[in-house]
């Protein structure tokens, strides 16, 4: 013979919801803190082997500086469609990451603007430095390769 | 009880089969900078990893050979040596490719141009505009029915060849090395027996099966317009186990007193091709050699134009092959041969007009 | 474990009826109003919940797995066995736990047993995909599943008031 359950609402049941929800508003608020690019990962290769990763929201604090090849990169956390990429508050548009400023020959990298999305980068040929977004949810509508 | 038994074993059976994390959507995905470009390679399945870096390998060795920057490389020695040199490795099968695009192309693909290139400036970065003498003086030495490759033979130590250039004659596979890089790729990944990957080699696209969710990769085309705009497309490939490759004047260019010079030069003129093209994408399926045709033909048919390019299509250019195009012109069409129309997904907020070829 | 021909009759009734439920519950697509992967009621929940308490954990245990097994086979996906395994089995063992803590009431029991089937579901997407990305998702199916949680307890309630007179309820 088991139990008979109870059948009307306790005490302790308010432990459990209240265990979930905090459960779910910690995930989010981690989530939240990753950076807004919802987990992404930005990924420096310099040489063709990996640098660093760090999420975007990181850059926020501090704008990062990479030198490789004589030249120098400064990267920092832009809003996609804003002019001027020191402008971080934002109310609208994608977070993401751009080369603010560099010193190589070709500005490449410069002319690139804010990548947002997983899977886009940042290539700097003169300075042999590829920064590229990685993770995140994954938009199926997203391109996979560019062509030109 | 026993059947009860018999049904959890059953069950147990079932999930053995589907549970484990599918081995066939583990990736690796790697950066490689090589051939004056960046490349990407992402691979899935099993053998993912030793996949990948065994695609590095291949595109490391193929530069070694191939840069025409780097002294040391054999096409550098060719060009010092002019004349007549025993080559071996992977220049031979180029060669004897480029000799036949040559023909097939009636002289639009040439790797002769390398002298006019260089004085261009788009070899060494130091942009100039030559003096009309110069490039006539030049254009003398552009024509590629000179190079000639010796049938290879092995002679123990490798499959070799003699190779003979014009006088005064040197010679730039760049617009042709990375198809064929991406020919070796697929090689690698067939090899390794990859379920899917995907390889952009600078312009140069490969794609094998299909995407983890089983549905067709999505090649975007950029749009010539807006070349800095990460998600400026004109429209989107949906391809599997396809080789495409994209050539456009925006790619690399320079600007002297306000015109535009870009870097895809007209053996014929000299000067960088104004077929009224802006930028000219070549898909094949991935049959071997075809990344090399892809390359080689988007080239050539951008700097032949629109009507001789789609002519070039109509009468099935290269001979046992087919090749599918996707033609972007100045005054803002967009021109996209019959096989390829199902599988190209129109931007209509690009502001181009579509058309499909027949 | 012996069962009586009558538990085990029971067993197969109630697998038939988890099964019917999985199927009616996609008559409401809970997920035409929160936009969100892998949101849905879980009324089959309700009979794994009656099976914990009136028959016990193995036999409750056995319904879940041949019920699983039997949908993706019904609806020809086998892939989707590991989601519906990995959150049946998740929400079992939560729900076998906390139906032994002596305070809980049913809706604690359940709300905890969907929380945890979308913890396994996560869990499963995440093995599948190799990629961490399905975690996004997991605070939203969180939140829904106390909603949903709550709704199937109140059914289990309204189901073990209207059985307690019979003699189901005693083995």
């Amino acid at each position: 013979m088991r139990p008979f359950p109870k059948l009307r609402p306790t005490v302790w049941d308010t432990l459990v919801v209240l265990c979930v929800a905090v459960l779910a508003v910690g995930l989010a608020f981690f989530q939240w803190r990753g950076g807004q690019s919802q987990g992404l990962t930005a990924v420096v290769s310099i040489d063709g082997t990996e640098a660093e990763r760090f999420a975007p929201g990181e850059l926020l604090e501090q704008p990062r500086t990479y030198t490789n090849n004589g030249y120098t990169l400064e990267v920092a956390c832009g809003v996609w469609g804003e002019v001027s990429p020191w402008n971080h508050v934002s109310s609208g548009g994608e977070q993401g990451v751009c080369v603010v400023v560099s010193d190589c020959p070709t500005q490449d990298c410069v002319h690139t603007g804010t990548i947002t999305r997983s899977g886009q980068s940042i290539v700097c040929l003169p300075a042999r430095i590829i920064i590229r977004l990685e993770g995140g949810v994954t938009d199926p509508d997203a391109v996979d390769a560019v062509l030109g | 009880m026993r059947h009860l038994a018999a049904c959890i074993l059953l069950t147990l059976l079932l999930v053995g089969c589907a549970a484990p994390a599918d081995p066939d959507k583990a990736q690796e995905s790697i950066q490689v900078i090589a051939m004056d470009t960046a490349m990407l390679i992402t691979t899935y399945g099993e053998r993912s990893s030793a996949a990948a870096y065994a695609a590095e390998d291949v595109i490391r060795d193929l530069e070694k050979q191939l840069s025409r920057t780097k002294e040391d490389s054999v096409v550098s020695q060719l060009n010092a040596a002019g004349r007549r040199m025993l080559v071996e490795g992977d220049l031979i099968p180029l060669l004897s490719s480029s000799g036949w695009f040559y023909e097939l192309t009636s002289g639009a693909f040439d790797i002769t141009v390398a002298p006019v290139v260089s004085a261009w400036g788009f070899t060494t970065d130091s942009f100039q505009v030559p003096s009309q003498e110069e490039l006539h003086e030049l254009l003398k030495l552009v024509d590629g029915s000179e190079v000639s490759v010796t049938p290879a033979y092995d002679d123990g130590e490798g499959t070799k060849a003699t190779v003979r250039l014009g006088p005064g004659q040197s010679i730039d596979l760049g617009a042709i090395a990375k198809g064929y890089a991406a020919n070796k790729v697929l090689e690698v990944f067939r090899e390794y027996g990859l379920p899917r990957a995907k390889a952009e080699l600078g312009g140069n696209v490969l794609v094998l099966g299909d995407r983890p969710d089983e549905t067709p990769w999505r090649v975007g085309i950029q749009d010539p317009k807006r070349p800095d705009d990460p998600n400026g497309f004109i429209g989107v490939l949906e391809l599997t186990d396809s080789f495409a490759v994209t050539s456009g004047g925006y790619q690399r260019y320079f600007e002297e007193n306000g015109k535009r010079y870009h870097h895809i030069i007209d053996p014929s003129t000299g000067y960088p091709a104004d077929s009224g093209l802006t930028s000219v994408t070549v898909v094949a399926d991935c049959e071997m050699e075809n990344g090399t045709m892809c390359d080689a033909l988007s080239t050539a048919l951008f700097i032949m134009g629109e009507e001789k390019a789609l002519d070039f299509w109509r009468s099935g250019g290269v001979p046992d092959s087919n090749f599918e195009l996707v033609l972007v012109t100045e005054d803002g069409r967009v021109l996209i041969t019959e096989g390829l129309a199902d599988r190209f997904v129109r931007d209509e907020s690009s502001g181009y007009s579509y058309e499909t070829i027949s | 474990m012996k069962l009586t021909t009558k538990q085990l009759s029971l067993c197969a009734l109630l697998t038939a009826m988890a099964l019917a439920l999985s199927y009616l519950e996609n008559l409401f697509p809970l997920s035409l109003a929160i936009p969100v992967p892998g949101v849905k009621l879980g009324l089959a929940n309700i009979v794994t919940l009656f099976a914990l308490y009136a028959l016990g954990a193995a036999e409750a245990m056995l319904i879940l797995l041949a019920r699983c097994l039997l949908g993706s086979l019904f609806a020809g996906n086998l892939n989707a066995l590991m989601f519906s395994l990995l959150g049946g089995l998740c929400a079992m063992g939560v729900m076998i736990v906390l139906s032994r803590l002596p305070g809980l009431s049913l809706y604690g029991v359940s709300a905890g047993g969907a929380a945890a089937h979308s913890c396994g579901q996560i869990a499963a997407a995440v093995l599948t995909l190799g990629s961490s990305a399905p975690l996004y998702y997991l605070p939203v199916l969180l939140a829904v599943s106390l909603l949903t949680g709550g709704l199937t307890g109140l059914a289990s309630a309204c189901l073990f008031q209207g059985l307690a007179h019979t003699d189901l309820m005693k083995g």
